[in-house]
């Protein structure tokens, strides 16, 4: 059971890189241009800040819980970001740090409500994202502000001219999140999400990796808002409406159980790609943009759908358990 | 880090330079009284000249308002006539809704599928800096307008709202029977800096009416509030001697009917259902226009710019406007179209070939690409 269920995890993370190199391979050969660098960094700048918010919430949905305020945190992020990330170098350090202790602290109080409060994970981050929406609409409200262009330029441009700094940004992302994974607070973020009671009974602090999963997840989301700042050089706070819903649907193509503890942010990312390529493939045959929530909407229904054929295939209930 | 993102400053300052030349000399630039050089604007924009016909795009933002249906009508209209359909190869229309995001990737994507020259209505006017840089990196022209954006590297069109609703307000108090009284203003949407401007353009007139009273209330631009506070108002003050409205104001008039207040100056928009109102029931007043003929106008400029003419970097427009004793049916108003349809359907100061006929409007069903 156990070696297959690792193997199953890693199939749908393949399967889902698969998916999108096919994808990727129509839309080349449907873009004018083709394949060229400028496309590429076009392409990846549209799928960084998407793929970042894919990140922050498969840990959260690995631990079993779920974060509807992603958008709205991302939101806030980006609204600060417009305030602080500019002026001089140390202001631009300062500003970046206040986004990213923004958006742990964000996903700090979504961990409290949720663990200490004890209410479901979807009512508290629903409300804590409406709250996250009202400040950031105070901090801002009407889209504006000034955000760094040299930083923008460095982030959205190409890396020493070869490549897309997005592509490095979702590495970075990458790349943060697996030495945590060892760390004993992801391997517990892990635990609890298979088994609550089997992470309790081994002596895990349950509370403390469910808080910390949440708070990964936020500062994840602020990292989101922060690129969406380095694209538009500025501050909205209606930024996340569409990005809370894209992340679980990034996450569920990407192969992680909504269910927990089995998943990762690999497949994620590839989820996100996927989301974000059909989007530009809508465009580019001639379709409305506007149709787009409708595919998005009918990808996740799918990809949900074939995540649930698991449970029609179980004979006896308790294998769910095990 | 610095040090790399000031090297790319400047690499992208030194790409810029090859692409298109920003100078400051005051040339006569194209059609100056169409595309009028605004108020200390001192940049000129030009572009070197291409061989056409060219690929155009118009990339719009909110969807579902009738302005801006019409608008991607008039621009589809006035590409598909047999003089422009020369110049203009290919036209794709894109609307992407509130998302600004959806709208950078958009321009985004026309920029890299190699488009000669984008037009847009900015979701968010400050947050195209970015874009525009790369747009200038590939020699893409762009061409922002009705809400222009916070960049003079490109060219932005718009009227100057101060002036608008300046000729208002003075139509208004100089129908008036008396020099006092009181007036109520009724504004847009709170923040917006069209809002502002035009208050200002309001009060710029009223300083020279001491002895007059103003009342402000706020309708959002959007008729069913127009006519809500309209009657709020109405019931609160009692009677106006004068009414300066920025847009919705077929709300006023509704109101003025429910309430049976007398028929005093009215300022108001150009859409259909008020002109209607305003020449049927014999108000004085005066009609302003913001025509959808922007688009055309957009696009036309954008072709020219492909062709090496030059522009000031920000252009206001002409501004029609007519005043009710004046207003005749079948030209200031359409007894047989519907109340949001925008009377003045394109600018005729620029060119006769910038108007267009309800009925040709008609025959581009499709407002957007499908």
């Amino acid at each position: 059971m156990r070696s297959s269920g690792i193997f199953k995890t890693q199939g749908r993370t393949l399967f889902a890189w698969g998916v999108f190199a096919i994808l990727m391979g129509v839309f080349l050969s449907v873009h004018p241009r083709g394949a060229s660098l400028g496309v590429f960094t076009t392409w990846s700048n549209q799928c960084a800040a998407l793929a970042l918010l894919a990140v922050g919430q498969t840990i959260v949905v690995l631990s079993k819980g779920i974060d509807l305020s992603i958008g709205p945190i991302m939101a806030l992020a980006n609204c600060i970001a417009s305030h602080l990330v500019n002026g001089s170098p140390s202001e631009i350090a300062f500003g970046v740090v206040i986004v990213i202790a923004t958006g742990a602290i964000c996903g700090l109080i979504n961990g409290l409500v949720v663990v200490v409060g004890k209410l479901q994970a979807i009512i508290a981050t629903l409300a804590a994202g409406a709250i996250f929406t009202g400040l950031a609409l105070l901090v801002r409200p009407i889209p504006g502000g000034d955000i760094s262009v040299g930083l923008s330029d460095a982030m959205t441009m190409e890396a020493f001219g070869v490549v897309p700094s997005a592509v490095l940004v979702m590495l970075g992302a990458v790349a943060l999140w697996y030495p945590i994974r060892r760390h004993p607070i992801g391997r517990s973020i892990i635990a609890v999400g298979s088994s609550e009671a089997a992470a309790e009974a081994s002596g895990l602090n349950v509370a403390r990796a469910k808080i910390a999963a949440y708070a990964l997840g936020g500062v994840f989301a602020a990292l989101g808002g922060l690129f969406i700042g380095f694209q538009t050089l500025s501050g909205d706070p209606s930024i996340g409406l569409t990005y809370t819903l894209n992340s679980i649907a990034a996450v569920v193509i990407g192969g992680t159980m909504l269910t927990g503890g089995a998943g990762s942010v690999v497949g994620s990312i590839a989820g996100a790609l996927v989301l974000r390529t059909i989007g530009s493939l809508i465009f580019f045959i001639g379709l409305q943009p506007l149709a787009q929530p409708l595919f998005e909407g009918t990808v996740l229904l799918i990809a949900v759908s074939f995540g649930a054929t698991r449970l029609l295939k179980i004979k006896n209930r308790m294998e769910v358990f095990q | 880090m610095t040090a790399m993102g000031t090297l790319l400053k400047r690499t992208s300052a030194a790409v810029l330079g090859v692409g298109l030349s920003l100078n400051t000399v005051s040339a006569e630039t194209y059609m100056p009284n169409c595309y009028i050089p605004a108020e200390g604007n001192e940049k000129i924009i030009q572009y070197d000249a291409k061989e056409g016909p060219y690929r155009v795009a118009l990339v719009n933002g909110h969807t579902g308002i009738p302005w801006r249906e019409q608008m991607i009508q008039s621009v589809r209209a006035w590409a598909d006539r047999p003089e422009n359909k020369e110049t203009i190869g290919e036209l794709r229309v894109v609307s992407t809704g509130p998302d600004v995001a959806a709208q950078i990737a958009a321009v985004d994507n026309f920029i890299q599928a190699g488009y000669d020259a984008i037009a847009f209505i900015a979701v968010n006017p400050t947050a195209f800096d970015a874009v525009v840089r790369r747009a200038n990196r590939t020699g893409t022209v762009l061409v922002s307008f009705d809400n222009p954006v916070d960049n003079d590297s490109i060219l932005r069109i718009t009227p100057n709202w101060v002036d608008f609703e300046t000729i208002k307000a003075k139509s208004v108090l100089e129908q008036m029977s008396e020099t006092s009284g009181r007036v109520l203003e009724i504004r847009g949407i709170q923040g917006n800096s069209t809002d502002r401007d035009r208050h200002i353009g309001v009060e710029q007139v009223l300083s020279e009416y001491p002895d007059v009273e103003v009342i402000e209330v706020v309708g959002n631009w959007d008729t069913g509030t127009v006519q809500r506070v309209t009657a709020d108002a109405f019931a609160v003050h009692g009677q106006f001697d004068g009414i300066i409205c920025q847009h919705g104001c077929r709300g006023v008039t509704n109101a003025m009917a429910a309430a049976d207040h007398p028929a005093v100056p009215v300022g108001g928009d150009a859409e259909n259902g008020y002109v209607k109102a305003m020449a049927g029931n014999q108000i004085p007043g005066i009609s302003v226009s913001v025509s959808p003929g922007m688009g055309p106008l957009a696009v036309r400029a954008a072709v020219a710019l492909l062709q090496g003419e030059s522009f000031p970097s920000m252009a206001n427009l002409p501004i029609p406007n007519v005043e009710t004793a004046d207003m005749v049916a079948g030209t200031h108003y359409y007894p047989d179209e519907p109340d949001t349809f925008e009377t003045v359907t394109g600018y005729a100061a620029c060119g006769e070939d910038m108007v267009f006929t309800p009925d040709e409007l008609r025959t581009q069903t499709h407002a957007s690409d499908s």
